[in-house]
């Protein structure tokens, strides 16, 4: 998030626009991606011992050979898992072009909404460190000692504190949430205030001419729209009558505007509000899933599906310019679903999970 | 994702170049004295090896950095990338054959 971040660290790449060196890089690194298949055998495998044996051939051995240092465990593969991640996203940014860092960091600024997020409401429920700090991912310019400060932090008003103290880009934000916070006690608000501190952070920068700033741009519109309309779902099935739901409407979405927001809250029920977005492009994926959330009877399904049409709109960037920051986009989402999938089967084994139930957790595989 | 603007002006001037090179050499033939063709043809040949060796020069610098960034994840791929690297060398022989064929047609003074 931090807009320096390009030039605080040390980097040897390439300056200007050129594509060339750093997309045949991250094409060669897409071809070690793990296979289908691969997660199969991954997911068959009969325990975890046998599951850490298939890993350490691949890209993830020396995480794996540094963490199991502590011990075989799941909690030891994660840790893995993550710092490998990790890893290849600072190979990335090192090796990115200046334009294509300073998208790429852009859209990776939400990674640190989410990791402040998280530490915020670790902190409200009074969950002790170890408790949820594996749920931090810092890919983001907060890198994992500044995340470990934070949530070392005892309360809410010392991260808040933190964060202030620290200068972050944010700190402006996280101040007027937590005041609107303090007022209401409802951590809503604090959250509300970064998601619409990154939105305009990340739609000013990426707010210039160029294929490239398009395609960045673009992304973010399709988070922007996606959260507007988990949102909206989720004010429908509360029921919430009165509250007033433009708050929490978000700037810069591509087809939900401020208008069809309002349109769509003010409907009597999530049938009238799919009917609504048919034709647009969240239309078709969410009439896929109406019929499921008619048996679950929960929004996550509608938050799946559209999570999953950002991800397959992102992978497929790969596809189109092969010299353009699309494929190192659509390389670190790649790679990001990979290790939430890895990191679902570790969980899955750990606990017994049935091999059924581990595929169907999948994402996009 | 190459910039259109820049892609029209490179597309135009090639263009412009290739047609400008026998128009050079033809125009000596037609309407020079023995000397000026002799230097119509050099201009010709000289403009046809320059532009050729440039735009290899060109191609080899961006199958290079590519070629570099396959190598760094893939070393295995090192034989591809020396014929890749080698492959614009063509065009910098043809921009060869072109000038000696310049060179090479026969004065016919007026």
């Amino acid at each position: 998030m931090n807009p320096d971040v390009a030039t605080t660290t040390k980097r040897t790449a390439p300056a200007g626009g050129d594509f060339g060196y750093s997309n045949a890089r991250i094409r060669g690194m897409r071809s070690r991606l793990l296979r289908r298949d691969f997660l199969d055998t991954l997911i068959e495998g009969t325990d975890m011992k046998k599951l850490v044996q298939e890993l350490a051939d691949t890209e993830y051995g020396p995480d794996l050979e540094e963490a199991l240092i502590m011990g075989l465990s799941a909690g030891t593969v994660d840790i893995a898992l993550k710092n490998n991640m990790v890893r290849t996203f600072q190979k990335v940014l090192g090796f990115l072009n200046d334009e294509a860092a300073m998208l790429v960091t852009t859209l990776l600024g939400r990674w640190d909404i989410f990791n402040i997020k998280t530490v915020l409401r670790a902190k409200q429920m009074g969950l002790k460190h170890e408790e949820f700090v594996e749920g931090l991912l810092p890919v983001g310019s907060l890198g994992p000692v500044d995340l470990e400060a934070l949530s070392s932090q005892p309360d809410i008003k010392a991260v808040v504190d933190t964060i202030v103290t620290w200068g972050l880009p944010f700190a402006g934000a996280v101040r007027e949430g937590h005041a609107a916070f303090l007022q209401s006690g409802q951590l809503a608000e604090l959250e509300l205030a970064l998601d619409r501190y990154y939105t305009e952070w990340a739609a000013s920068r990426l707010k210039r001419r160029g294929v490239n700033a398009r395609i960045a741009r673009d992304v973010l519109q399709v988070q922007v729209d996606i959260s507007n309309l988990v949102m909206t779902f989720r004010l429908q099935k509360e029921d919430v009558g009165s509250i007033d739901a433009s708050r929490f409407f978000l700037e810069g979405g591509a087809v939900v505007t401020a208008d069809l927001y309002d349109e769509l809250v003010k409907m009597s029920d999530i049938d009238e509000v799919l009917n609504r977005l048919r034709g647009t492009r969240y239309g078709k994926v969410l009439d896929d899933v109406a019929m499921l959330f008619l048996e679950v009877n929960s929004i996550s399904v509608f938050e799946r599906a559209l999570e999953d049409l950002l991800t397959r709109r992102i992978l497929g960037l790969a596809k189109g310019d092969p010299l353009g920051v699309g494929v190192a986009i659509s390389y670190l989402w790649a790679k990001q679903n990979e290790v939430t999938n890895l990191r679902i089967i570790v969980k899955g084994k750990a606990v017994g999970m049935p091999i059924d139930r581990v595929r169907k957790e999948l994402i996009l595989v | 994702m190459i910039d259109k603007r820049r892609a029209r002006w490179v597309v135009g001037t090639t263009f412009l170049v290739m047609m400008l090179i026998p128009a050079v050499a033809f125009a000596a033939e037609e309407v020079a004295g023995e000397w000026q063709s002799y230097v119509a043809k050099a201009i010709g040949a000289g403009i046809a090896m320059a532009v050729s060796a440039l735009a290899a020069g060109y191609a080899q610098a961006k199958i290079g950095s590519a070629g570099a960034g396959t190598l760094a994840e893939r070393p295995e791929a090192a034989i591809w990338i020396i014929v890749l690297q080698a492959l614009p060398e063509i065009i910098v022989l043809l921009g060869f054959v072109a000038a000696v064929l310049i060179v090479n047609m026969p004065v016919t003074p007026v």
